[in-house]
């Protein structure tokens, strides 16, 4: 096969296409590259590498990178490392890939040894990789390592007690791992192997015959995933990242179309099933984006409209301060990635694009193909996991610069130490600054007033469901009050969480509906509502509140509410609905007491 | 029987990189050059694909000839049958 035929193959390869990179490695092996190499890499390991070494070669070359690469023995680390003459060092290598495995830990805890012994056997592995590097550093002062972590084994005599006792091999492996992390030195970087073994799945990873036979530690099918972890990192070592993100807006930033719906009603809002998976999604660029990535806006829209969600959408993550460059016209998106990397002052090629629409990103693809294009799946609740799957932002080392973390570290230790298990759990309510507001339902709101009423099992009284046409008939009648709340904190806003539906029938204030959102339970709001509802109840000029609890599966909770409140039981009530509920009745003159952590806006 | 000869013969063209080879039964990896530990476990893999059967670590320590290769394969199309 010619050169450029096989070039071309090469280009096209998936990842998880292992038998056509095994095939294609070995004939790639088999050409002679005239071009002169670019970078001297030497690879060690305990175990069989010559898979590794193979592929590793010809996903290089895809890169551009003609690598010469040292190939070291089987199980030969200390014999290359701590020989002094060994070939190793004749080779001069700018970057050694050391290939650990877990089974180098040959000497493990005994059963109920005491924690200063097992702590022993982690300083001696410790020192043992310490020499290894330092013995390295000593020999060639400018080669930088890349170590893997150790990928831990399935295997678990003592099973799940081994998470429980730090004599186990798990714990071993475990605790070796965060030494590197913590430990290593500065020319040192580790390559978390354990990480994308537990990606991969564990089970999936070990292949017990292929190592039996040929001492290789992972199953093939995955060799191709394996090497380009290295890959980014070697390409990252030799300066090529990607340092900015280019987005979209529509559907990308926010469900919904800014020029059809406003500002205000694109969906960012983490209370809705769609809306939540863009907010999610918006966090996590967020915190790309203090990590030093940056980020740019290439939109087709007018620029003021564009603009509107970031200013006056409060539910919106990214600020228009988090980019570094907004463009937002009708120009054809080519051009403005263009501008874009030029504004940066970046190279295309350090550009990836996010956009929902596969026609935008074919052209891309097509016109600029240095742009790395993000194959953006259909559901925006995939979206984080795409973006993070395709390694794009692989670097050597953090830059400090955009890196916020003054900033984050306060936010967290705050939230920390309100989170610590209080002994006085209302020091914690307090401390959370919770503010609500009642709102009387209005058309806008009827959608998720419905929703709620619909889905809440917990915190419902009656369970009674009704549709949103229903509730739209009532909202207008005399007997029927709809009332909402929304509620915040200091950390979080979290919308409408509860729904009342009141009904005046002479001068009883019937509770018809009652409901609130699982995740606001015990922070008294409940107290909150009963006041307001009370409130209501008096305008209308009733003389007492009924309120019935109907038992199901799910609503145990909210049994003795009415008690709690200071509702009396009426037995045998006339009131009643259901044979099994309970009916219960509060007087009006007798004003409710019950403590509220809430301030009322 | 033909049949697991020729596709035999197909995979060891492809994963050993050599067009000309035409397989007979005595034949060891000494025979084939591009046959080498590494290759020896790609078309193992590739076997497995494609005739849809597994070999144990054993069965595979223990290949030396086409022959037996051959006679392995059988073997398991034959079990997988009976199932």
């Amino acid at each position: 096969m010619e050169l450029q035929e096989i070039e071309s193959i090469i280009s096209k390869i998936s990842l998880e296409d292992y038998r056509s990179i095994l095939r294609y490695a070995k004939k790639f092996e088999k050409l002679n590259i005239q071009t002169e190499y670019g970078i001297r890499i030497a690879v060690i390991g305990s175990g069989s590498i010559q898979y590794f070494v193979q592929v590793l070669r010809m996903m290089l070359y895809r890169e551009g990178v003609h690598a010469d690469i040292y190939e070291g023995n089987y199980n030969g680390i200390e014999m290359d490392i701590l020989n002094k003459k060994s070939n190793l060092y004749l080779f001069e290598p700018q970057l050694i890939i050391i290939l650990s495995d877990y089974r180098d830990i040959k000497n493990l805890p005994d059963f109920f040894e005491p924690q200063e012994s097992v702590e022993k056997y982690l300083e001696y592995y410790l020192e043992y990789y310490f020499n290894l590097w330092n013995t390295i550093k000593k020999r060639l002062p400018a080669c930088d390592i890349l170590q893997t972590n150790f990928v831990i084994p399935i295997e678990r005599a003592l099973g799940n007690l081994e998470a429980n006792y730090n004599f186990s091999s798990q714990y071993i492996y475990k605790k070796m791992n965060i030494i590197f992390s913590e430990k290593h030195p500065p020319y040192v970087t580790i390559i978390d192997l354990e990480y994308l073994s537990s990606l991969i799945g564990k089970i999936n990873w070990f292949d017990n015959s292929l190592y039996i036979l040929s001492k290789v530690p992972f199953a093939l099918q995955y060799i191709g995933y394996i090497v380009d972890l290295f890959i980014k990192l070697i390409t990252a070592w030799l300066g090529k990242i990607k340092k900015c993100l280019v987005l979209d807006l529509d559907n990308t930033l926010w469900g919904g179309i800014v020029s059809e719906e406003g500002s205000l009603k694109v969906n960012i809002d983490p209370n809705d099933a769609e809306g939540e998976a863009y907010w999610l999604f918006q966090k996590y660029l967020k915190t790309l984006k203090k990590r030093g990535v940056l980020l740019a806006v290439c939109s087709k829209n007018d620029l003021n409209i564009a603009k509107g969600p970031f200013i006056e959408n409060k539910n919106m993550i990214l600020r228009l301060n988090d980019f570094a460059a907004f463009y937002a016209n009708w120009d054809n998106k080519a051009d403005n990635i263009n501008k874009i990397a030029k504004e940066l002052n970046v190279g295309l090629d350090s550009l990836v694009f996010f956009d929902d629409n596969p026609a935008e990103r074919e052209i891309i693809k097509m016109v600029v193909p240095e742009v790395k294009v993000i194959d953006v799946p259909k559901d925006p609740a995939d979206y984080v996991r795409a973006l993070e799957l395709s390694k794009s932002f692989e670097w050597f080392q953090l830059t400090k610069e955009d890196c916020h973390r003054a900033e984050t570290y306060e936010k967290n230790k705050e939230r920390m130490e309100l989170e610590r298990i209080s002994i006085d759990y209302s020091e914690y309510l307090q401390a959370l600054q919770m503010h609500a507001t009642i709102l009387e339902v209005s058309h806008d709101i009827v959608k998720r007033f419905t929703q709620l009423i619909n889905k809440s099992n917990q915190f419902n009284l009656r369970s009674r469901r009704y549709l949103e046409p229903y509730i739209e008939n009532i909202l207008s009648e005399k007997e029927y009050k709809l009332l909402a709340v929304k509620l915040s904190d200091k950390f979080s806003d979290y919308g409408i969480v509860s729904c009342v539906i009141l009904k005046k029938i002479d001068k009883k204030c019937m509770i018809d509906t009652w409901v609130m959102s699982c995740r606001v339970l015990k922070r008294s709001l409940e107290f909150l509502t009963f006041k307001y509802i009370y409130e209501y109840a008096c305008q209308w000029g009733c003389e007492s509140i009924y309120g019935e609890y109907i038992p199901t599966l799910k609503n145990n909770i909210v049994k003795d509410l009415y008690n709690e409140l200071g509702f009396e039981f009426e037995d045998d009530s006339e009131m009643r609905t259901t044979n099994d509920s309970q009916v219960y009745c509060y007087q009006i003159g007798k004003v409710p007491q019950n403590k509220i952590y809430i301030q009322e806006d | 029987m033909e049949d697991i000869k020729e596709k035999v013969q197909e995979i060891f063209r492809e994963v050993f990189d050599d067009e000309t080879i035409i397989l007979q039964e005595s034949m060891t990896s000494e025979d084939i050059s591009g046959w080498d530990s590494l290759t020896h476990f790609q078309m193992i893999m590739e076997i497995e694909l494609e005739f849809n059967i597994k070999f144990t670590t054993k069965e595979i320590a223990n290949l030396a000839t086409v022959g037996e290769l051959i006679a392995m394969i059988e073997n398991h199309l034959m079990n997988n049958k009976e199932e």
